[in-house]
């Protein structure tokens, strides 16, 4: 039981200590992808530490939303950290109180603030942001639900840890249409939801066609840090997810040993980095799409994630 | 032997059509050689009507009463259409463009065979094929004219009905499914007919819609029936009176076929749906013919109309009405493709399709009134002609068998169909003339198509040779299953 | 006939069915004629790829012959004849004219896969065929989503594709219920789509030399006024 406890928050810390070095490996390859030479891996790092160390900023005219914002948007993937299968194979101590919907509604919820922040300061750019995002996310919700239908159909059951297992017990399951398509319906939402490129760009410095960025733009020092980390776990939180309980649960740890999970954080990573050079593939070979295509590209996931539903449910 | 005969004979006339020193002759070559198959043709009737069925190469060719009168059909029209075009084509083409017209030629001769092939063929995946030809070597024919109006007709008529026969290819793969989920192992009718009362219901019934819709696309039922006026406005005379006159009743051969095998099964019933399409496309049919601005539109409605009174008389059932249905195919084939001569003859005359736009064709053109006023009698049922002697026998086996809401509302429509016509004829012909008309001469194979083709018309409604009786009986017969 | 590698081929070719159909829903919601022809290519691929599976499967040749068949006809030939025909009109970089926007398509489609579904489990309930449940509905979803397309298209390009596309469902749907069926049916139904192609090709050229345009769902002079 202690060591459940253990592994769980050692789970947390895996999320919270890797999250900037996963971002700073995206920008990194995408970069590199391009023929550029791009920053260092552990710029993220530097960055937080710099603005952890700065002054903060905050608007006279904002109310204590904009100041809690930052602190509820960077415990909500840390609470999920606790839900979903990032190390091992079998359940940990806090895996039954939540499911992947409550996991949803966790992270729904510091978006939410981070929405309202954006509202709360007279920052023309934050609303707007905020409204596109609302937009993408209305978008994504029906896909999302419809993706968590099937995992519950396939699996009878959402919590992650039982998921997992389905996919790969005999390796025919793997092949599985439902599966391939809720594959393909996840990832396009990673890409909707992270604003990655195809629906936003997340390395763009022009506010007017910002979507997920320019909710932050009013955060300076620990606010600014906090937002930024927040969002790297976020994508880490997401990518978990993806690639632990939809694709494979390959590179987890199956016994209770401490060494054993430990040699589990390589492999994670290594898998991590595997998927986000897919990523960062997919990022450089589109164009991002403009505003009201979202619509497009969101309702092709939804017809995708409905083909899995309507596959699983014909029992193929 | 002729059966093959049959097939081979159009192949190589339209290669012959398109050698290039047979510029002056790929016209009268045609006409030789549909002459040579209308005889062959008939032979093979003739025969059919003595032994019951015709088999050559092997078993890949095989006619019975119903392929051997459609086989005969057309024989007929494309022997008359084969004339027709030899004078109409050089004006439609331009004296110049002769390299057109031996393209002409050479589809026409195809399009011809494709014909042919759909009743003789044994396999019904072959007889698909020669279906889905048709459709494609036409594509062109209905084109022929260049102008956006005829592109767009053959347009639609190409991705309808190859949409349609798409359709239907996917009715008989679960038909081929059926058959050999029953154990019986050739895929002709007489062995779907065989195979049939084995076959689980839950395939043969999508099956049959499937092609019931599929093909009734290219037949022209209502409501799939879109393209055909515009198709069968568009094309050149000739071509029209083949694929109104001959190719709407070849697919509708194969829809007729389907009677029998799904017949054999006791828990479905094909009746009600062949009476429901029919009584719709016949109701539409007379309801647009009102309304029609374009005298050879006119007549493209009248075979929506005729093909939905088949269609009835298929699903009446017995006999006598399978006999009705037989004699209107023949009545339809022979009337309608005389009623587009004579139209095409008039749009030769005056350069134009527009009801409103003709007025007193007695006067310029008396010969082409005769004919266009004589078709038009022949083709909504007017007595002597074959079309009422068909009517009436679908009428009385509709009303001996009591089904009388049905004879009454096909009846009433008829009735309709027959007063809209003339109203449009009758304005056409002998109303007043707007001014002077710059009326050009009919050419002398136009006025001989008329002569030749008026022959059949006149004679069968007054008297049916022996053998051609027997032709209908056994058509009847085979569509009775 | 149960080979011991049944359920691995089973999954395999359910997966080769989910991608077919997701490149039909492609072919009825790209913008571009290019992406169309790549989608439909992609389709006829994983078209023979099924029939190679379920040749595997079910130990038949004739299955072998249609992936043969689709490959040279379906993803060279038909390429190559639309290349040729109507160049202009496959490279040219602009959007689709449609009836509908993509949002509706995309829901519309949805839809029509769940009728195909609807329809097909009676048959299926008839006859026991393992791989007909899979390919029965998929293709027949493909076959709807062929004529969504023909519907939906205003042009000439797409709506051959539309249609092939089509063919493609009915052929899926067919390798599955009629594995054995003649060959020479399979040589005849494989020379017919490439005619189809080339004679629908060719009309959208003269079409395109004729009126300017190849937005046949535009052209309306010939109706009932």
């Amino acid at each position: 039981m202690a060591e459940r406890i253990l592994y769980n928050l050692l789970q947390v810390f895996v999320v919270v200590a890797f999250a900037p070095l996963v971002e700073g490996v995206t920008s990194r390859l995408k970069e590199n992808l391009q023929s550029k030479r791009g920053p260092s891996i552990v710029q993220p790092y530097r960055d937080l530490w710099k603005l952890l160390h700065k002054d903060e900023i905050v608007s006279e005219h904002s109310s204590w939303i904009f100041r809690a914002a930052p602190y509820v948007a960077f415990t909500a993937p840390v609470f999920v950290a606790l839900l979903i299968p990032v190390l091992t194979q079998y359940p940990l101590f806090f895996a039954f109180m939540g499911d992947m919907l409550g996991g949803g509604f966790i992270l729904a919820l510091g978006g939410f603030f981070a929405t309202l922040a954006a509202v709360d300061t007279a920052n023309p750019y934050g609303p707007m942001g905020a409204s596109r995002t609302r937009m993408v996310g209305f978008l994504a919700e029906p896909v999302f639900i419809v993706v968590f239908l099937t995992v519950s159909f396939v699996a009878g059951s959402t919590i992650p840890y039982i998921v997992q297992l389905r996919w790969v017990s005999p390796i025919a399951n793997f092949f599985e249409p439902s599966h391939v398509l809720l594959l393909i319906a996840f990832l396009m939402l990673i890409l909707a939801e992270d604003g990655r490129i195809p629906v936003d760009s997340p390395s763009g410095l022009f506010e007017l066609a910002m979507i997920d960025r320019s909710k932050s733009l009013e955060y300076s020092g620990r606010g600014a840090a906090l937002m930024k980390w927040a969002g790297a776990m976020k994508f880490l939180v997401l990518i978990c997810i993806f690639l632990n309980v939809l694709v494979t649960p390959w590179g987890l740890a199956h016994g209770m040993g401490l060494a054993e999970v430990l040699l589990a954080i390589p492999m994670v990573l290594l898998k991590i980095f595997g998927f986000v050079l897919v990523l960062v593939y997919i990022e450089s070979s589109l164009a991002k799409l403009r505003l009201f295509r979202i619509t497009e590209f969101l309702g092709a996931a939804f017809v995708i994630s409905v083909v899995a539903m309507i596959t699983r449910l014909s029992e193929i | 032997m002729e059966l093959a005969a049959i097939l081979l004979i159009p192949a190589l006339a339209s290669g012959f059509a398109l050698l290039p020193t047979n510029r002056h002759f790929a016209a009268p070559m045609t006409v030789a050689a549909t002459v040579v198959v209308f005889i062959l043709a008939s032979a093979v009737a003739v025969r059919t009507t003595h032994t019951g069925r015709v088999d050559a190469l092997g078993q890949w060719l095989t006619c019975d009463g119903l392929g051997a009168l459609i086989l005969a059909l057309v024989a007929l029209v494309a022997m008359t259409a084969a004339l027709f075009s030899w004078g109409y084509i050089r004006i439609r083409a331009g004296h110049s463009e002769r390299r057109k017209e031996q393209h002409y030629y050479a589809l026409y001769n195809l399009f011809v065979m494709s014909l042919l092939a759909v009743p003789i063929l044994a396999n019904v995946a072959l007889m698909w094929v020669a279906i889905e030809l048709t459709t494609l070597l036409s594509a062109f024919l209905v084109g022929f004219e260049d102008t956006p109006e005829a592109l767009e007709a053959a347009w639609k008529y190409v991705v309808l009905t190859t949409l349609g026969a798409v359709l239907a290819l996917l009715g008989f793969l679960i038909l081929y499914w059926g058959s050999q989920v029953a154990g019986y192992a050739p895929f002709t009718w007489a062995g779907l007919v065989e195979a049939a009362p084995r076959m689980p219901p839950a395939l043969l019934w999508p099956a049959f819609l499937l092609i019931l819709v599929g093909f009734g696309t290219k037949v022209g039922l209502v409501p799939m029936h879109t393209w055909l006026p515009d198709a069968h406005s568009q094309a050149p005379a000739s071509i029209c009176a083949l694929l109104s006159g001959v190719e709407t009743t070849t697919v509708l051969y194969v829809i007729l076929r389907l009677f029998p095998v799904v017949g054999g099964t006791p828990s479905l019933d094909a009746r009600p749906w062949f009476v429901g399409f029919g009584l719709l496309s016949v109701a539409i049919a007379t309801l647009l013919l009102i309304y029609v601005r374009d005298f050879k539109r006119m007549f493209a409605f009248s075979t929506v109309e005729h093909m939905g009174i088949i269609l009835v008389a298929a699903g009446l059932g017995g006999a006598e009405a399978h006999l009705g249905a037989a004699y209107q195919m023949a009545g339809h084939a022979i009337a309608k493709s005389f009623c587009f001569f004579a139209a095409g003859a008039v749009a030769t005359v005056f350069g134009t399709q527009e009801i409103a736009a003709i007025r007193g064709l007695v006067r310029f053109a008396p010969l082409t009134a005769v004919a266009l006023t004589a078709g038009a009698f022949a083709i909504t049922g007017a007595p002597p002609f074959a079309v009422f002697i068909s009517e009436f026998l679908i009428f009385k086996a509709g009303i001996a068998s009591g089904q009388y809401l049905t004879i009454a509302l096909l009846a009433t429509f008829v009735v309709i169909a027959f007063c809209a016509v003339m109203f449009h004829i009758n304005r056409m012909t002998f109303s007043t003339p707007l001014g002077s008309v710059p009326a050009t001469a009919l050419p002398l194979s136009c006025s001989a198509t008329l002569a030749v083709a008026a022959i059949p018309l006149v004679v069968i409604g007054i008297y049916v040779p022996p053998a051609l009786q027997d032709l209908l009986h056994a058509a009847a017969t085979a569509m009775g299953g | 006939m149960h080979s011991p590698h049944f359920s691995v081929i089973f999954s395999l070719d359910a997966l080769t069915g989910a991608l077919f159909l997701l490149t039909a829903i492609g072919v009825v919601a790209t913008r571009q004629v290019l992406a169309s022809l790549q989608l439909f290519i992609a389709q006829s691929l994983l078209l023979s790829l099924s029939a190679l599976l379920l040749g595997i499967a079910l130990g038949s040749p004739h299955l072998f012959a249609v992936a043969g068949i689709t490959i040279a006809t379906k993803t060279v030939l038909i390429p190559w004849l639309l290349r040729h025909t109507v160049s202009v009109e496959v490279y040219r970089t602009r959007e689709i004219d449609r009836v509908l926007n993509i949002p509706s398509s995309l829901l519309i489609a949805a839809f029509l896969v769940v009728i195909a579904y609807a329809i097909a489990n009676p048959l299926l309930g008839a006859v026991d065929l393992p791989f007909a449940r899979i390919n029965l509905p998929l293709g027949l979803a493909a076959m709807f989503l062929g004529v969504f397309t023909v519907v939906a298209r205003r042009e000439a390009v797409p709506q051959l594709l539309g249609l092939l596309a089509l063919e493609n469902g009915v052929f899926f749907a067919g390798v599955a219920i009629v594995p054995e069926l003649p060959v020479i049916a399979e040589l005849a139904a494989a020379v017919d789509v490439p005619v189809v192609a080339l004679v629908v090709g060719l009309l959208t050229r003269q079409i395109h030399k004729r009126i300017g345009s190849t937005s046949v769902g535009r052209l309306a002079a010939l109706r009932e006024r």
